[in-house]
């Protein structure tokens, strides 16, 4: 029940904060607005003779294309969600606001889950936005539709992305000040962007590049959210269950940051 | 007089520098106590101690026969406190801030809209219900932050350095709500403005470098250091510390 108390003062915090719906809401509808038309001036066979062409490249040829540019997307867009969680876990801290919080009944599992909850319910309206925004973009621009099915059996599938994402920013919240923490995330954000495959295609790269980002979550969780969406879910398979595991390990890491950081402030 | 707390030997270290250092006293039902010092006295951390903010190092307190060591999640429902910088939620209007506390303390909801009610017209913040708190200026916003302090009906309430960084009349304002907390909740605000405890504490404490240096009413002290003014009696207890 605290933790649902604490939970709505989030969500109310977030909502009312007009740059949460320019970053969460509109940053991703713009995006996919943008890169459609760069995607229409591209030719439409980019892959150059001789070079080895795997499953995905076949399936989809440039990542610009909507099918495989909308899940990109929104994985993308969770960037932003870690940031809001950040901040706002940081400026908590910052301010007294916790301090008074730390005096009351509240326990360590009511902070956790009131900062989860909100970020998740605005980062799976995010996805629903980004998918609604991508499907009458698919049909605007090729006549063409996203499946129904595979769209819905997509959306909870990004669960374990949106656990790492909120995890990272609840984690980095904690470990850095309010001044320091949206630099690192904006880090972050670039990291997901260039190592997650989500405006070039890695596979395609090859090399140190690739091998670079397949240690790294972002690129796992860019491949789940594109094969689910293609309803290739078998390939899916692998992709997901490497984004799960990161996920849990770094959700598991952010809360027992949170509850070290909260008990090491009542030494 | 009933004791509502009292602290028994009640030490706090951090590393080798002691920042409380075996505190003894006692406080009375209903009472405006004030801590006063200069800053570093161990003001502070002896609320953050008696909050549960702070663990103890050595030594007990006892809040209504409840331990801070053992029963810390009692204590928490019966005390509330307003922390010294101010500590509301933003973007929240001052009837949610509010209405948060009173959840977050497990109130239902009859009691806390019959609560908001009552604080609106003591503290006069009716008019200001549907503004964001981040909208309000420095004194209202620490007269918000005493409100969320009173809207679970704490036996025991904390005041850290309530008046701090406010100008003269906003100061005013909240010595006039502080006053009229007396016997219905007890208060232990601490200080380092001298005409506010004088104004405000029925008995005062004076710590310097974590110790107690005196304890009483401001005509006791005075008649302790034997000076007519509270300033100069202050100087007098404190000085010797500080040297």
């Amino acid at each position: 029940m605290r933790s649902m108390t604490f939970a709505s003062r989030n969500i109310k915090e977030l909502l009312r904060d007009p740059l949460s719906y320019v970053f969460c809401l509109a940053f991703p509808i713009v995006m996919l607005i943008v890169m459609t038309i760069v995607n229409s001036a591209i030719p439409e066979n980019p892959i150059p003779e001789g070079l080895p062409i795997d499953d995905s490249a076949v399936m989809v040829p440039t990542v610009f294309q909507i099918a495989k540019l909308t899940p990109a997307i929104a994985i993308f867009g969770m960037t932003f969600i870690m940031l809001f969680t950040c901040m706002r876990v940081s400026s908590d801290r910052a301010g007294a606001f916790l301090t008074r919080l730390y005096a009351s009944p509240m326990k360590g599992t009511d902070y956790v889950l009131g900062y989860i909850f909100p970020f998740a319910l605005i980062a799976f309206a995010q996805i629903v936005i980004t998918y609604i925004a991508g499907d009458i973009i698919a049909v605007v621009d090729s006549k063409d539709t996203f499946n129904v099915l595979n769209m819905l059996i997509s959306i909870p599938l990004f669960i374990p992305s949106v656990l790492l994402f909120i995890g990272t920013g609840i984690l980095f919240g904690v470990l850095f000040n309010d001044k320091a923490a949206p630099g690192v995330c904006s880090a972050v954000i670039t990291g997901a962007a260039l190592l997650g495959g989500i405006w070039m295609d890695v596979d395609q790269m090859g090399g140190v590049w690739l091998s670079i980002c397949d240690k790294l979550p972002f690129y796992y969780c860019v491949r789940a959210a594109r094969f689910a969406l293609a309803g290739d879910f078998q390939e899916m398979l692998f992709p997901l269950l490497i984004s799960s595991a990161y996920a849990a390990a770094i959700f598991i890491i952010s809360i027992i940051a949170f509850v070290k950081k909260m008990k090491s402030d009542k030494k | 007089m009933k004791t509502i707390i009292k602290t028994t030997d009640l030490t706090k270290k951090f590393g080798t520098k002691t920042a409380v250092d075996k505190l003894n006293l006692e406080i009375f039902e209903g009472e405006i106590f004030g801590l006063l010092g200069v800053n570093g006295a161990g003001k502070t951390t002896t609320i953050r101690m008696l909050t549960g903010l702070s663990a103890v190092t050595d030594g007990d307190a006892h809040i209504m026969d409840y331990s801070i060591k053992k029963d810390l999640q009692e204590i928490k429902r019966l005390t509330n406190i307003s922390p010294q910088e101010t500590a509301v939620a933003g973007n929240l209007t001052v009837k949610e801030n509010l209405d948060f506390m009173g959840k977050i303390y497990g109130m239902n909801k009859e009691d806390t809209k019959k609560n908001i009610e009552k604080l609106f017209k003591s503290l006069e913040l009716e008019e200001v219900q549907n503004q964001k708190a981040k909208t309000l200026s420095g004194g209202w916003q620490r007269r918000l932050s005493i409100a969320m302090a009173l809207i679970t009906d704490p036996n025991i309430i904390f005041l850290d350095e309530p008046t701090l960084g406010l100008d003269v009349l906003a100061r005013r304002e909240l010595w006039k709500i502080i006053s009229s907390l007396k016997v219905k909740v007890t208060v232990i605000l601490t200080t380092h403005y001298l005409d506010e405890v004088e104004a405000l504490c029925d008995r005062i404490a004076i710590m310097a470098k974590g110790n107690l240096k005196a304890l009483g009413t401001a005509e006791e002290l005075k008649k302790k250091a034997g000076k007519e003014k509270l300033e100069d009696s202050f100087v007098e207890i404190v000085g010797g510390a500080e040297e």
